[in-house]
């Protein structure tokens, strides 16, 4: 064979290609017949990844769609302990940013896991100097982090979470499943680099975002309140509970001591819990109102029906109970306006354990109210087998029962509403993306007739205007309500503490159309304990601000003397509030206050309807027409009375000032006609923000 | 016996080659398609690779949708900080020397400015009688 003749050679390399070629065939067909799984594994190992998605914490909103809780992502760090080369100089540098001990960090580091923590939820300083650093193995995650921007507005409801962001307290916990939403997985394609490419996901499902009742700004007048009046009378803790009577709905929750939910371990549980729904008192005299409409729904008395009070003495099955004044003749009117024991007793007595006990439960005493939130307390209230003689007596007049402060609200709330207790609620609605699912109304029950309820308002209106309540009085609005003194069981004795009391006020303003019921308990305070005395003046304060924030018109004339007072104090105390002053206090005015007082304030316009009602116009004679005025602006109150002066008959729908009227204003119309007149709320500001000097 | 290795020249250089029609078309066919093969597998390699990049932008600008989503919900979080009503309370007492309206500066309005009040026919003075 000849190697040089061209024939050859072309068949040599034609060999050798083709064996070239069946090798390689031979080794492709090896690789993807008989490796190809394990493979596709490894290659899939090395470009996939799948990242765990965590769903992002709803909104929690208050009643005007402003936010009080929201998350946002931070860095976390994370190690790779096989990655890191010098544990121990590793956890030194890192200790020294994080300010922990460098033992802790450096035996997470030496650990044999391949993922371990080095801290969550860094400062966004300390991720920088950790970045700084440039150690190896050493990465950062992005997560998922709770603020509450406000701190500590409505802690006590929104709650908190853990470092996993699961819902601890309040809201947060009620409605954690709601809130947290699901979480999803990404499968990620990813090069040499490490940078993706390509993704397959299956979203997270977002939390949905939750709508309270609360209004972020009455929260803070009544949180503002309660903390100085807990600072004033040095009051171990205290709440405030601002309601709408109609809807039951909470407007206000305020605990003292406060607690901020971005770092909730630096507080006691103490702190943190929320005294409105969780915790029992002895109501004291506030229960009255219990007492007494049970007695005028039963029938079995009448506001002006006069009671022997015994000069301040009773004695129930051998026990001597002593009022706190030695009251003699009183109407029970003056019995629930001078808060005698001993008439509430006698009523309560006449009234009888049973029907007693049936209407404290009707009022919601002794079982939850069902308010959407964590942690609510019962209440302590025995069932009448297990009551001693003394019993009926006790309770009557708010001792040997345990209420929560929502209670108390609620049951206030029924009688300002006439009649109809409504269960409380802090949750509005429920938003997911687009989709509104609202919290639907609950379902009021009567409890009392309007009748009943309407004697009560009146009551309870001379609680504030002559009673124990002065202090209480609003300017520019009608108020009701009923203070209360108790003593506290000293855990020491197993008795009444001689030192310790809770001061309580609860009432509802303006008295027609309530639109609020506020609470006020401080527990221990020290000095001045009486609730006339330390509870009624935060009421007033409270009620004040909340009704003119809310637009409610004034009911009652305001007093100019109160105003030029409140206006002179200003320019000596840029710091002070009008509500400083109570009409009580302005009686002993100087009289040059009140000469200064006469001239028209620049501020008020002339013919606002809260100065003063409209001229008197002459009589008319029987039958003869009535030019019908113009309601547009005033309040019921003030509708109300111009009407019955000229001698029409006043249809009156809606709460508020009058909008719409029929007839028209102008026209003439017969003296007993009816005059329909709507009423909504509806306010502006008039002239500017008042400057101190 | 003597063997002459006698050299025959021939000379082709005045021959002219004739050339086949079918056999050049055939050749042009075969190029083209070779041709276009090579351009359908250069588009196929172009198109998965341009992919691969608009993937890798694809990644990119889900990545920056994702911070500035976030970025977004910071900011939410900043101006919910700032809205505070402890905060603004103290900006407008302290340094603004505000203060609380004093009762009636806050009062309601007198009706709609505009708005036509609810009204019923007029009926006469006679007709009433």
């Amino acid at each position: 064979m000849d190697w040089r003749s061209p024939r050859v050679r072309i068949l040599l390399v034609s060999v050798l290609a083709l064996v070239w070629m069946g090798a390689a065939l031979a080794r492709l067909s090896y690789l993807q017949l008989f490796q190809y799984g394990d493979y596709l594994a490894r290659a899939q190992r090395q470009q996939q990844r799948i990242v765990e998605v965590s769903p992002r914490r709803g909104i929690l909103y208050d009643r005007n769609l402003r936010e009080l809780a929201m998350s946002v992502q931070v860095d976390s760090s994370f190690a790779v302990p096989v990655e890191i080369a010098d544990p121990p100089m590793a956890a030194r540098l890192l200790a020294g940013v994080l300010g922990t001990s460098p033992e802790e960090i450096e035996t997470r580091l030496s650990s044999s896991r391949s993922f371990v923590w080095v801290a969550r939820k860094l400062s966004p300083e300390k991720v920088e100097r950790i970045q700084a650093l440039n150690l190896r193995g050493v990465y950062f995650q992005k997560e998922n982090q709770r603020f509450y921007p406000h701190r500590e507005l409505a802690a006590h409801v929104l709650g908190y979470v853990d470092i996993d962001e699961k819902g601890l307290g309040g809201v947060e916990y009620a409605l954690d499943k709601q809130i947290r939403g699901k979480p999803g997985r990404m499968l990620v394609l990813a090069d040499a680099r490490r940078r993706w490419f390509d993704r397959s996901e299956h979203a997270a499902g977002s939390g949905a975002n939750v709508v309270l009742t609360l209004d972020q700004n009455i929260q803070y007048i009544a949180e503002k309140e309660l903390a100085e009046a807990a600072r004033q009378s040095r009051a171990l803790a205290g709440t405030i509970v601002v309601q709408d009577p109609l809807t039951g709905e909470l407007l206000a929750v305020a605990n003292w001591p406060p607690f901020n939910p971005n770092a909730p371990a630096d507080s006691g549980p103490e702190s943190r819990m929320n005294r409105a729904i969780g915790a029992l008192y002895e109501p004291g005299s506030t229960f009255k109102v219990v007492t007494l409409a049970a007695a005028l729904e039963e029938g079995i008395t009448r506001p002006e029906e006069v009671i022997d009070c015994q000069m301040g003495a009773i004695y129930i099955a051998g026990h001597r109970i002593r009022d706190h004044k030695p009251f003699g003749l009183l109407t029970v009117s003056q019995i629930m306006s001078e808060s005698s024991d001993v008439g509430a007793i006698k009523l309560g007595l006449r009234l009888g354990a049973p029907k007693l006990f049936q209407y404290m439960r009707a009022f919601g005493f002794g079982s939850p109210t069902g308010v959407d939130l964590p942690g609510e307390n019962r209440g302590l209230l025995r069932r009448v087998e297990n009551w001693t003689p003394i019993s009926v007596g006790s309770i009557s007049m708010g001792q040997e029962i345990g209420v929560t402060p929502v209670q108390l609200t609620s049951a206030v709330s029924a009688i300002a509403n006439g009649g109809l207790l409504v269960r409380p609620r802090a949750v509005r609605e429920i938003r997911r993306g687009l989709e509104v699912i609202p919290v639907p109304a609950p379902e009021p029950h009567r409890v009392i007739s309007p009748q009943t309820a309407a004697t009560l308002r009146s009551m309870l209106e001379g609680v504030v205007l002559q009673g124990t309540g002065m202090l209480a009085r609003l300017d520019g609005y009608t108020a009701a309500g009923k203070t209360g003194t108790a003593q506290k069981i000293d855990p020491a004795t197993g008795r009444y503490s001689p030192t310790q009391h809770i001061a309580s006020f609860v009432g509802f303003a303006p008295i027609n159309s309530p639109a609020v019921t506020i609470l006020i308990s401080l527990d221990s305070p020290v000095g001045r304990y009486h609730g006339g005395e330390v509870a009624a003046p935060v009421f007033k304060r409270v009620a004040e601000q909340v009704l003119s924030y809310l637009n409610v018109p004034h009911d009652v004339p305001i007093s100019p003397r109160l105003q030029e007072a409140a206006l002179r104090s200003k320019k000596n105390n840029p710091i002070a509030d009008v509500s400083d002053f109570t009409p009580a206090q302005l009686e002993q005015a100087d009289d040059a206050v009140a000469e200064a007082s006469q001239p028209a304030q620049p501020w008020l316009p002339r013919s606002a309807p809260t100065v003063a009602l409209a001229p008197a116009r002459p009589g008319l004679a029987e039958g003869e027409g009535i030019p019908v005025p113009s309601f547009s602006g005033k309040s019921v109150r003030q509708v109300t009375e111009e009407c019955l002066r000229l001698g029409l008959n006043p249809v009156l729908v809606g709460t508020g000032v009058a909008t719409e009227q029929s007839p028209a204003a102008g026209e003439l119309f017969r003296r007993g006609g009816r005059v329909m007149v709507r009423f909504a709320r509806r306010a502006s500001l008039v002239g500017t923000s008042v400057r101190g000097n | 016996m003597t063997e002459f290795y006698t050299v025959k020249r021939i000379d082709n250089s005045r021959l002219a080659r004739p050339t086949a029609a079918n056999r050049m078309r055939e050749l042009a066919r075969l190029v083209a398609m070779g041709g276009l093969l090579a351009g359908v597998a250069l588009l196929y390699a172009w198109q998965h690779f341009q992919c691969i990049q608009l993937r890798y932008q694809l990644e990119e600008l889900k990545a920056e949708r994702a911070q500035v989503g976030e970025l977004n919900q910071q900011l939410k979080l900043e101006v919910a900080g700032l809205r505070s009503p402890m905060r603004i309370d103290a900006i407008a007492r302290r340094e603004l020397g505000l203060s609380v309206p004093v009762p009636g500066q806050v009062a309601p309005t007198q009706g709609p400015a505009d708005g036509v009040l609810a009204q019923v026919r007029a009926i006469s003075p006679s007709a009433r009688q």
